[in-house]
């Protein structure tokens, strides 16, 4: 009996590869940006010869955490996010910032002092660089892409 | 100790730089948002400040 014709699958062209490949390429480029530009603030968009955004990114946020650590912020403990989720949310958001939040932690700075009055400025700041951070980061994948 | 406007002028200036890099391309663009996104800030916060004398709790 002769296989029916219409359930057979299409040949794949060595062009459909070559598409694929390449895009699976630039999604993998994209990824280590991405990696880089957590790491060093603004690297991503450096890397990509976006010199004014990568310049005033790695600037400010570093800048911005250094601050934060200056006004007696805390790096907060990652905890059970049922235990206390804001704490964990905080906490999250400080590691976005990449390098500064690493050096910080192994330096054993970013204790905070809760009583001093610019605390909740200090670590206000070092959250907001973390998430600044993200979208940093988020811009800097789509350029990877082509998308900007 | 610096005052809370000063802290709150500081925390506007550097979050508006960063997003008026990431919204807009060319110079003149991302200062004029930078400065309106910062004049935002100042003025909300100010506004929402008078609010809340309304309710001395």
């Amino acid at each position: 009996m002769r296989p029916d014709s219409s359930t057979r699958p299409e040949p794949r062209s060595p062009r459909t590869s070559t598409v694929r490949t390449a895009a699976e390429a630039d999604r993998g480029r994209a990824l280590a940006l991405c990696v880089a530009a957590w790491l060093v603030p603004g690297s991503g968009h450096i890397l990509q010869h976006r010199l004014g955004r990568g310049l005033v990114c790695l600037f400010v946020l570093p800048l911005m955490f250094a601050l934060g650590l200056l006004f007696d912020g805390a790096l907060f403990p990652l905890t059970p996010i049922t235990q206390s989720p804001l704490t964990s949310a905080a906490a999250l958001a400080e590691r976005c910032i990449g390098a500064p939040w690493i050096a910080t932690a192994v330096a054993g700075w970013g204790r905070g002092d809760v009583v001093s009055p610019t605390y909740e400025y200090g670590w206000v700041l070092m959250v907001v660089a973390g998430l600044l951070n993200t979208l940093v980061v988020l811009d800097a994948y789509d350029i990877a892409l082509g998308r900007k | 100790m610096p005052s809370h406007f000063l802290f709150l002028l500081i925390f506007s200036v550097l979050v508006s730089t960063v997003f008026a890099v990431l919204q807009k391309d060319s110079v003149a663009d991302q200062v004029r948002f930078a400065l309106t996104m910062t004049a935002g800030f100042v003025a909300f916060a100010i506004a929402a400040g008078w609010l809340m004398r309304l309710f001395p709790l």
